[in-house]
């Protein structure tokens, strides 16, 4: 790689062209010093790929076993990354010491996210069972067509929707709890607190102390009010509508309190003479909420929104623990039927391809999502 | 023995006189200090009597220092077959579990005085059993099983033994361990691949029917049901369960049921135990070793009249109103034990040793006076399935007690097989948590482990150490009976064998709720995922394995 062309001098007059940086040193780059980065790299790269090689050889078979691990190859990987990073700052001299600013985040991003990435789809397109003899071999796509005549996948696809659409209550919920710690009620900060604790909660406490206990159907609190008020057999998933409800109405316990104090923030971040002003010009409270308060509050409104979207779509926790899915599904969430088959029938190959389309079909939803919101929520001219 | 079936035996047996035996014995030991050398000649029975006061029951919880003097006591066999310092400089990894602080942490104190005299030196892998699982198949399937000892329960043999990652038992240890004393289910070929001896059992496991005996002298119900006696088969269970509705609990002053289904069946796998409980005598014939496969071909037999009448019974009891306490669509196995039946809800179950011992233990059990107990429930006729009839065998109901996972054993990776040093210690090792009278102690004190050898079923040594011997006999004889049974239902080992479970239960909740048309649609969709099952993990390999498991190779 030829050494870079060394920056003018900054003259007396500030300069508008080129390397606008200020540059400490003059890059006076001896040929020795380019030359020794040089082989740095390209030594310890020929070390990374000739080991990568041997093991790959060794692990197809082509040779008899030399290495017991994978790591000759991992820190070979580590040295060539050390090397690469040394070698732009001996041949590129200041130009290299920028690099050096983000070389290593993107060898860290490309090892533990990229590349695990690529070993997923790998994986994902092959049939693989932790019990099979075989070990994993490649499928191509027929983990694909497989989930395509997936009854219990799909099932769980349509659940997803059904708990999506319950974000537009808890969004309700949300804001007129939002709107009440916003208002000078009495004990405001105590209540900003109490309403938070659920969200401290973790989902599998809330499974068992909610769906295990208080939601137990002969002794649970919420069961015996249930009688009390005269529903004979209180039964809180024991219907496929009502398991569903109950599971809904958990997590939205849990992540109402996400949202309310996202929008809270929101609310307070509006300035006071806005609703003054609009007092002033006649406007009743509800009109104030709805034509000042609320437009003003759409953006936040669908950031939360979309993250709830984000969480909600990776609710497993509670369902694994309450119903495992039933009754007869109802329950089901993609994340938890995964679980099963990854879990509990170390079917690897098609778990992880139920997981990296679960993740695209994510990123697409909410790409397109975003886009709406981006649309419905400019300002309107 | 579980730390709750201690916890009863101290509460029922506890007097001031077993206590000051246990505590002298205890006394007596510690003037003496500890015998070494000496104690290998000493009588079995004197040894046994001897570690059997240690710490006394009633004395606490065991700790470290008892598992260590345990240890020592019971290093006779060992003395006799290893020279001192034998296996110094030689290091081992054991991976097991840490349930309850007990499995690995007994482990430890025990083999510290074997270190100790062989010089050996045991490196720990603690597992949690929720990550034991997926830690042994990780290793398994990415070949990088790091340990040379494991405890493992039996329906793992197809993953390891089946893909000879084992190390077959040298005949030395066949005999210090004295494997002839196992229970009948332990016997060969349990804890064997192809003819070859790998496990050291440390463990025995069996589904075992718990019921309410108030239900049966109640005049009121009996006079609806028309039993005074516990029911020895389905038939009869099924139809107590239908007659029961509308009657009054005797104890509770609640809704009466019958037999307590954990209509919630997924239980990652375990909770398909309880439908072949039902199963079992249906489908268990005596001249057949098979029940849930076709040895030949893997053919599962799920879907077969056997299996579609033991789905029937339980989807007819769901369309009898009342006949399941509301909400039973949610009760999982646990629940139907620890929630419904120790709460006074429910006359009878199906499940492990445990639920007899919190029956009188748990704060929240209301049932420690009238639980009774035997062998799971029989069956009038039984499905051959090589006839394709049903038969009404000459001698009766058609037992086949359901041995649920076989309980825990050590085994040896073949990771030490090239070096015979290593090899031998690790048998060593093995052969001394399996030992005869150690497991003695196994079985009688906390340590997760139930009894399984014949000769802990002498309630006499029981008896002496300071236990109330009605306890003794009415909870261990129910496992004794259903352990030595003839007929008794031994599931495949099966590589995977908890995948078929799990996609088993899955299917069958669909078919409770109605998804499937009836019991036969719902058993043809088990059937078919498990087709899918055995194909992806190789029916030719599955065919050979599952063979191997019946010992019919």
């Amino acid at each position: 790689m030829p050494a870079p062309p060394v920056p003018p001098e900054p003259g007396p007059e500030l300069n508008t062209t080129g390397d606008l940086l200020h540059v400490v040193t003059a890059d006076d780059l001896p040929p020795a010093r380019v030359a020794l980065g040089r082989a740095l790299i390209w030594g310890s790269g020929v070390l990374l790929v000739a080991l990568f090689l041997l093991q790959m050889a060794q692990s197809m078979g082509w040779m008899t076993p030399w290495f017991e691990t994978w790591r000759p190859t991992l820190y070979a990987y580590l040295t060539w990354a050390a090397c690469l990073c040394w070698g732009q700052v001996l041949m590129r001299g200041e130009q290299g010491k920028r690099v050096l600013f983000v070389l290593p985040a993107v060898l860290f991003v490309v090892s533990l996210t990229v590349f695990p990435l690529l070993f997923g789809i790998l994986i994902a397109l092959s049939d693989w069972n932790l019990s099979s003899p075989t070990g994993r071999q490649f499928n191509g796509v027929a983990n694909i067509v497989q989930m395509w005549h997936d009854p219990f996948y799909w099932n769980a696809l349509g659940n997803m929707a059904w708990y999506c659409l319950a974000i537009v209550v808890e969004y309700t919920i949300a804001f007129g709890l939002a709107l009440l710690l916003n208002a000078e009620i009495r004990a405001r900060k105590f209540f900003r607190v109490a309403f938070l604790l659920p969200l401290m909660l973790s989902p599998v406490a809330v499974s068992w102390m909610i769906g295990k206990s208080m939601l137990e159907p002969r002794f649970g609190p919420l069961a015996r009010l249930g009688r009390a008020l005269g529903w004979d057999t209180p039964s809180f998933f024991g219907d496929p509508v009502i398991a569903k409800l109950t599971i809904m109405a958990m997590d939205a316990w849990t992540y109402i309190p996400f949202m309310m104090i996202m929008l809270l923030a929101g609310l307070q971040a509006i300035p006071r003479e806005v609703q003054e002003a609009a007092r002033v010009d006649g406007a009743s409270g509800w009109r104030g909420f709805w034509e000042v308060t609320f437009p003003l509050m759409l953006p936040v409104s669908v950031t939360a929104i979309l993250i709830r979207i984000i969480f909600k779509l990776k609710l497993a926790d509670i369902v694994i623990n309450v119903t495992s899915g039933g009754p007869g599904g109802a329950t089901d969430t993609v994340t938890s039927f995964i679980f099963r088959e990854y879990r509990d029938r170390s079917n690897v190959g098609y778990g992880t391809l139920l997981a990296m389309v679960y993740l695209v079909v994510i990123v697409i939803v909410m790409t397109i999502l975003m886009k709406i919101a981006d649309r419905f929520t400019r300002p309107q001219t | 023995m579980k730390t709750h079936l201690f916890e009863l035996a101290v509460r029922s047996a506890l007097s001031r006189r077993s206590l000051l035996k246990g505590a002298a014995g205890l006394g007596a030991m510690a003037a003496m200090g500890l015998p070494r050398g000496a104690m290998a000649q000493e009588d079995s029975a004197a040894l046994r009597a001897q570690i059997l006061q240690i710490p006394g029951v009633g004395a606490g919880s065991p700790t470290d220092a008892h598992w260590q003097q345990v240890g020592e006591l019971c290093l006779g066999p060992t003395r006799a077959s290893v020279a001192e310092g034998e296996f110094a400089g030689v290091e081992l990894t054991f991976m097991g579990l840490n349930n309850q602080n007990l499995h690995n942490f007994l482990f430890r104190g025990f083999l510290k005085p074997w270190e100790a005299y062989t010089g050996a030196k045991i490196n720990w892998i603690d597992l949690a059993q929720a990550d034991y699982n997926p830690r042994l198949q990780q290793a398994i399937a990415t070949g990088t099983v790091d340990f040379d000892i494991l405890e493992m329960g039996a329906p793992f043999e197809g993953d390891t033994a089946g893909r000879g990652l084992l190390d077959e038992m040298p005949d030395w240890v066949k005999e210090q361990i004295d494997m002839g004393d196992y229970v009948g289910y332990l016997q060969p070929p349990v804890g064997t691949w192809d003819g070859k001896t790998y496990r050291v059992t440390i463990d025995g496991d069996c589904h075992t029917f718990a019921y309410r005996k108030d239900y049966f002298t109640d005049p009121t119900i009996s006079a609806a049901t028309g039993m005074t006696e516990p029911p020895a088969t389905w038939q009869q269970v099924n139809e107590f369960s239908k007659k029961i509705v509308g009657q009054t609990d005797p104890l509770t002053g609640l809704p009466a049921y019958g037999f307590l289904d954990p209509l919630k069946y997924q239980w990652g796998g375990f909770g398909f135990y309880f439908l072949e409980d039902r199963a079992a005598p249906y489908a268990k014939h005596p001249s057949d070793a098979a029940w849930l496969f076709d040895p030949d071909t893997m053919k599962p037999r799920v879907n077969n009249p056997a299996w579609v009448r033991a789905i029937q019974d339980v989807m007819d009891l769901v369309g009898t109103e009342g006949a399941y306490p509301p909400d039973q669509v949610n009760a999982d196995p646990n629940a139907t034990a620890f929630s419904q039946f120790l709460g006074g809800t429910g006359a009878m179950l199906t499940w492990w040793g445990d639920v007899g011992s919190n029956a009188r233990t748990s704060d929240t059990s209301v049932v420690g006076d009238v639980a009774g107990f035997s062998v799971n429930p029989g069956s009038d006729d039984v499905y051959n399935a090589a006839t394709g009839q049903w038969e009404t065998l000459p001698d009766g109901p058609n037992v086949a007690p359901n041995m649920a996972y076989l309980g825990w054993g050590i085994y040896v990776t073949n990771r030490v097989s090239g070096d015979e040093t290593k090899r031998k210690a690790a048998w060593s090792a093995a052969a001394h948590l399996g030992g005869k009278d150690l497991s003695l102690w196994m079985a009688a004190y906390p340590s997760g482990f139930q009894p399984y050898r014949n000769s802990h079923f002498d309630y006499a040594e029981w008896e002496a150490a300071g236990y109330d011997r009605a306890f003794v006999e009415d909870y261990l004889g129910s496992n004794l009976d259903s352990y030595n049974h003839p007929n008794a239902a031994i599931e495949p080992r099966i590589p995977g064998i908890f995948q078929y479970y799990s996609v088993a239960e899955d299917e069958l909740v669909k078919g409770l709720s109605g998804q499937y048309a009836s019991a036969q649609e719902t058993a043809d969709a088990i059937a078919a995922a498990w087709e899918r099952i055995t194909d992806q993990i190789g029916r030719d390999s599955q065919v050979a394995l599952y063979k191997a498991s019946l010992g019919m190779n």
